[in-house]
């Protein structure tokens, strides 16, 4: 198979997976009383702008060498703080915390914003995702030998070897085989990988006997930080 | 009545849950590890197992619970969107497959009532 046509084949079957929960969730409708309905609604949002996020994702994939995404000084911690509001509902839904540590002096990154954005969003919710409950996820932003580093931790099962053999090059070359990563990250890290390459930057993953640490490396502006 | 649910997605696990609400008590389990780090304390009646899970795969579940004499005979109810063909499950004590894709909620009530009454039937003959 192709390394297209796989990817189509993959970005499919994670898009499926939505749509059936979904379906599910509608069937379900008449079994609800007045509470769970409540809830059944909240899921068919979160599920549905997930997987809405993940198209406009992948439509950009597919547009990254038109040249129409531009590099420019970010404020990562902008950037961050974005994505953890964004993000906090989930959190507390799920019974997950976030602990934040931010010790960069550089406080700018040559990036895109709407990409650097997406990168986070995926390490955070990937970590949300594969954390086990009453567990915090640790995001820090440090500097890192002229650049700067972006990490998150989570605590829950480790990444699997052959996605971590992958991105130990610092580039995943294909959307994930289902049979690696079932219905879940492997397009996502896919897509991370593929907006980092675009900025320059550089994603590695560490596993952990008890998680993941996914990682960012940024180039640094030299524009001074007005924030 | 206690039945295993082993599936990945938190919302799919809660709709099975609520599918058997009545017919019989449930555990979920995100993962086959620790669904199997429990099962031969809780010996439940039926599992409803996911195939594409994080971690170990529903296959690696299965051979691990036939391979031991008190799980073997535990009834298993696949729910996948994969096409899964019956004959090659013949060696686990796979009772049904229910496509993700097609299935109504009421193909889980249904078939987990068959299920478990006839293992409680059976359990009546054995005591």
């Amino acid at each position: 198979m192709s390394v297209e046509v796989n990817g189509i084949f993959v970005a499919a079957h994670e898009l499926k997976s939505p749509l059936n929960i979904l379906r599910q969730l509608a069937l379900s409708m008449e079994l609800d009383d007045k509470k769970s309905l409540e809830w059944t609604k909240s899921q068919m949002v979160e599920i549905s702008e997930r997987a809405i996020k993940q198209v406009n994702d992948l439509t950009k994939v597919a547009r990254l060498e038109d040249g129409l995404f531009e590099l420019e000084p970010v404020s990562i911690r902008a950037v961050c703080d974005d994505v953890l509001k964004e993000l906090r509902f989930l959190y507390r839904g799920n019974h997950r915390g976030v602990v934040e540590k931010y010790t960069n002096k550089s406080r700018l990154v040559i990036a895109n914003k709407e990409m650097l954005y997406s990168v986070i969003y995926n390490f955070c919710s990937n970590a949300m995702r594969y954390s086990d409950e009453n567990t915090k996820v640790a995001v820090s932003v440090r500097d890192k030998k002229g650049k700067v580093e972006l990490k998150v931790r989570d605590y829950g099962p480790a990444l699997p070897t052959k996605i971590w053999k992958e991105l130990k090059h610092g580039f995943i070359s294909e959307p994930t085989s289902i049979a690696m990563r079932p219905g879940s990250s492997g397009l996502g890290l896919y897509i991370a990988s593929k907006f980092s390459k675009f900025m320059n930057a550089e994603v590695s993953a560490v596993r952990h006997r008890d998680g993941t640490s996914f990682t960012l490396v940024l180039p640094v502006s030299s524009q001074t930080s007005l924030f | 009545m206690l039945t295993y649910i082993i599936e990945d997605d938190k919302v799919m696990g809660e709709l099975f849950s609520r599918y058997l609400k009545g017919i019989s008590d449930t555990k979920i389990f995100r993962d086959a590890i620790s669904a199997i780090n429990n099962i031969s304390e809780d010996k439940p009646d039926l599992i409803l197992l996911d195939i594409l899970l994080t971690g170990p795969d529903g296959f690696t579940f299965l051979n691990e619970i036939v391979s031991y004499e008190d799980t073997a005979k535990i009834p298993v109810v696949i729910v996948s969107s994969l096409k899964l063909k019956a004959e090659k499950l013949e060696e686990y004590n796979v009772s049904r497959i229910l496509n993700k894709e097609t299935m109504m909620p009421e193909d889980v009530k249904k078939i987990a009532k068959e299920i478990l009454a006839k293992s409680e039937s059976s359990e009546g003959k054995n005591e």
